[in-house]
C-alpha cells in the first residue's frame, strides 16, 4: 500500500505531460495488479475477488440497497434492449455481411493493444471499425443507446469469463502508465484523483451514495443506470460514467473513446484481472 | 361494483351492440373495468381509497405482507410485492403516502385464482411509508412500511 | 414485438407467477425537455388485463407513480401446465400491446 501511496504523490507533481510518464516493466505491473487487489481485499474482508464484479452492490457498507438492487435484476428493464441488440448484431449490411462477422477479440480481453498501430482497440471502437470497412455509416455516439447496447451484447457472451488484459508489449505498457498516472493523478476544483474516492475513500459515503471500490470498476458495463433513464438516456459505457465523474471534480471532461479514458480504461482493466465478467448490469 | 358491469353512456352502449353483434368482441372485453380515474392524481389518501374500494374503513391485519427493500437504491424504481393469505381477494390497491399523487396502482381481481400476490416497480419521491390495502370479502385490510429514499451524491 | 416480455415462474404455493416487463416511457407530464424548456407530455400506461386461457383474470390499473419500463407481476393459484396467459395493455395515448406465453 505504500507503493501505491508513494505513486498518488509522484502522479499528482508529475502533471508537466506524458513525458513524465516513466516505463514500466511487465513484472512492476503484475505487482501493482497484486497490491491493489490486496488493499481492497484487506479493506473489505469476507469479500472474494470475483464479489467485486458487482461493483458498489458488493460492499457491505450498500446492503440495504443491494437487496433493491438484486429485485430488480431478477428481471432487468433493459431485457427487451439486449432482444434488440441480439437482432441489431446479425442484422445484415448492405454487402451481406453483419456485425457477427466482425473480427472482434473475446470481451475479457479488451482494451487490446495494437502493435502495428501502436493504438488501444477497444469494443466500440472495433464495432465502428468493422462498420465503416464494410461499407456502413459509423455509430456517432459511442457513449450511449446503440453503441452501448452492442456493446453489451457483445460482452454479454463472455460472461463468466475472467478479465485478461495483455499487458506484455512495451507498448501496451506505457498505455498501462498512462493510465495509471491519470488515476492517481488530483484533478478538478475538487482536486480529487480517482484513487481519492474509490481507493481512500472506497465504501465511504457521498450524501445519500456509496462510493464503489477501484476493483471491479467496468466489469459490468455497458449499465443500464436508474439517474440516466429518469432523463431519458438509460444506457452508458464505462466512458461516459467517467466523464461524469471526471465532471464531478469539477474538471473538463475527457473525450470519450479518446487517449485518456482508452488508458485510463486499460489500467481499471488489468486490475480487474481475475475478475469474471457480469454485463451488462443495473446500477442507479 | 357498478362500473364493472354497466357501461356510462347510451353512446357507448350502441356501440357496443354492434359490436357485440359483429362478434368483434369477446365476453372478457365487456366486462373489463374502466380505469379508475377518480383514485389517481392529487388527493388525499382517504379520498382515493373512496374512489378505488367505495370505502375509506380500514383494519390493519397481518394477512396482509409488503416485501419491499428498507431502503430504495433509487426513488425512480421501486419494487413493492404485495401478499395476502385472504380469501375472496377483490382488489389490491397501493399507496405512498407522501407522493403528490398516493394512489399509485391498483389490481382487481376477476377470477383465475389471482389476487394472493401483486407486485409493481413504482416511483417515490421521497422516503414515505407505503400503504397496502386488500378488499376481501367485502372488507379493507392494510399493512404498511417506510422505504427509504436517499439524494445521491454521485452524478454523472 | 419484443416490447412487452411476459416469464411465467411455478409458484412454490401452487399455481404460477405472472411477470410482465412492459417497455413505456410512463412521464408523468411534469418532467420539461431540457432542449426546447416544453413540458414532456403525460403518456402512461392505465390498464394491463391479465387473461388465462382466454377469460379475463384480473387488470392491474397503472398511473404516472409506476415506473418507466413497468414490471407488474400477479399470482395465479389456477394456472397449470398448457393454459395460454395473455397481458395486454392500453395507455393514456391508446397506444396498446400485448404478449402471450403458454405455462410449460
Amino acid at each position: 500500500m505504500k507503493r501505491l501511496l508513494m505513486l498518488s504523490l509522484a502522479a499528482g507533481i508529475a502533471m508537466t505531460g506524458a513525458s513524465a510518464v516513466q516505463a514500466i516493466s511487465e513484472a512492476e505491473i503484475s505487482k501493482d495488479i497484486e497490491e491493489f487487489q490486496g488493499f481492497f481485499l484487506k479493506r473489505f474482508p469476507g469479500l472474494t475477488l470475483d464479489d467485486f464484479q458487482d461493483g458498489v452492490n458488493a460492499l457491505p457498507q450498500y446492503a440495504a440497497r443491494r437487496a433493491n438492487w438484486e429485485i430488480n435484476m431478477d428481471f432487468p428493464q433493459y431485457e427487451p434492449e439486449m432482444d434488440k441488440a441480439a437482432t441489431e448484431w446479425s442484422a445484415p449490411f448492405a454487402n451481406g455481411k453483419s456485425l457477427a462477422d466482425c473480427d472482434l477479440a473475446p470481451g475479457n480481453t479488451y482494451p487490446v493493444f495494437d502493435a502495428a498501430s501502436g493504438d488501444l482497440r477497444t469494443i466500440e471502437g472495433d464495432i465502428n471499425a468493422c462498420l465503416k470497412a464494410n461499407g456502413e455509416e459509423v455509430i456517432k455516439n459511442v457513449k450511449r443507446g446503440k453503441m452501448a447496447r452492442l456493446v453489451a451484447h457483445y460482452k454479454s457472451q463472455f460472461n463468466g469469463e475472467r478479465m485478461a488484459v495483455d499487458y506484455s508489449d512495451p507498448g501496451a505498457q506505457d498505455w498501462y502508465a498512462k493510465g495509471r498516472q491519470i488515476y492517481w493523478a488530483k484533478r478538478g476544483q475538487l482536486n480529487f484523483s480517482c484513487a481519492d474516492c474509490h481507493v481512500h475513500n472506497s465504501g465511504n459515503s457521498v450524501r445519500g451514495d456509496v462510493l464503489s471500490a477501484g476493483l471491479g470498476h467496468g466489469v459490468g458495463f455497458p449499465v443500464w443506470r436508474t439517474k440516466w433513464q429518469v432523463a431519458g438516456k438509460p444506457w452508458g459505457t464505462i466512458h461516459r460514467r467517467y466523464g461524469g465523474c471526471t465532471s464531478q471534480v469539477r474538471a473538463h471532461p475527457f473525450k470519450a473513446q479518446g487517449e485518456e479514458y482508452k488508458a485510463l480504461e486499460f489500467y481499471e482493466s488489468v486490475m480487474n484481472t481475475g475478475i469474471p465478467l457480469k454485463v451488462p448490469s443495473l446500477r442507479q | 361494483m357498478k362500473r364493472r358491469i354497466f357501461l356510462k353512456g347510451s353512446v357507448a352502449a350502441s356501440t357496443l351492440a354492434v359490436a357485440a353483434g359483429a362478434g368483434l368482441l369477446s365476453p372478457t372485453r365487456v366486462l373489463a373495468a374502466a380505469w379508475p380515474e377518480s383514485a389517481f392524481g392529487p388527493r388525499p389518501e382517504a379520498e382515493a381509497l373512496e374512489a378505488f374500494f367505495g370505502s375509506s374503513d380500514v383494519v390493519e391485519s397481518d394477512e396482509v405482507s409488503l416485501k419491499a427493500p428498507l431502503q430504495a437504491e433509487n426513488g425512480a424504481v421501486v419494487p413493492i410485492k404485495v401478499m395476502t393469505s385472504l380469501a375472496n381477494v377483490e382488489s389490491i390497491g397501493v399507496i405512498v403516502v407522501k407522493n403528490p399523487a398516493p394512489f399509485t396502482t391498483g389490481l382487481e381481481v376477476m377470477g383465475g385464482g389471482a389476487g394472493a400476490m401483486y407486485s409493481a416497480r413504482i416511483k417515490m419521491g421521497q422516503t414515505s411509508p407505503v400503504n397496502c390495502y386488500v378488499k376481501a370479502g367485502g372488507k379493507i385490510y392494510m399493512t404498511s412500511q417506510e422505504i427509504k429514499v436517499t439524494v445521491g451524491g454521485c452524478g454523472g | 414485438m419484443a416490447s412487452t416480455k411476459m416469464k411465467i415462474k411455478k409458484s412454490a404455493e401452487g399455481g404460477h407467477d405472472v411477470m410482465v416487463l412492459a417497455k413505456h416511457p410512463m412521464e408523468t407530464g411534469l418532467r420539461k425537455d431540457k432542449k426546447t424548456g416544453e413540458k414532456i407530455p403525460a403518456h402512461f400506461i392505465k390498464t394491463m388485463e391479465f387473461a388465462l386461457n382466454g377469460t379475463a383474470v384480473a387488470q392491474a390499473d397503472l398511473g404516472t407513480g409506476v415506473s418507466t419500463n413497468p414490471l407488474i407481476s400477479i399470482h395465479l393459484a389456477n394456472s397449470k401446465s398448457g393454459d395460454t396467459i395473455t397481458v395486454s395493455w392500453v395507455d393514456n395515448m391508446g397506444e396498446s400491446d400485448s404478449a402471450e406465453k403458454t405455462v410449460s
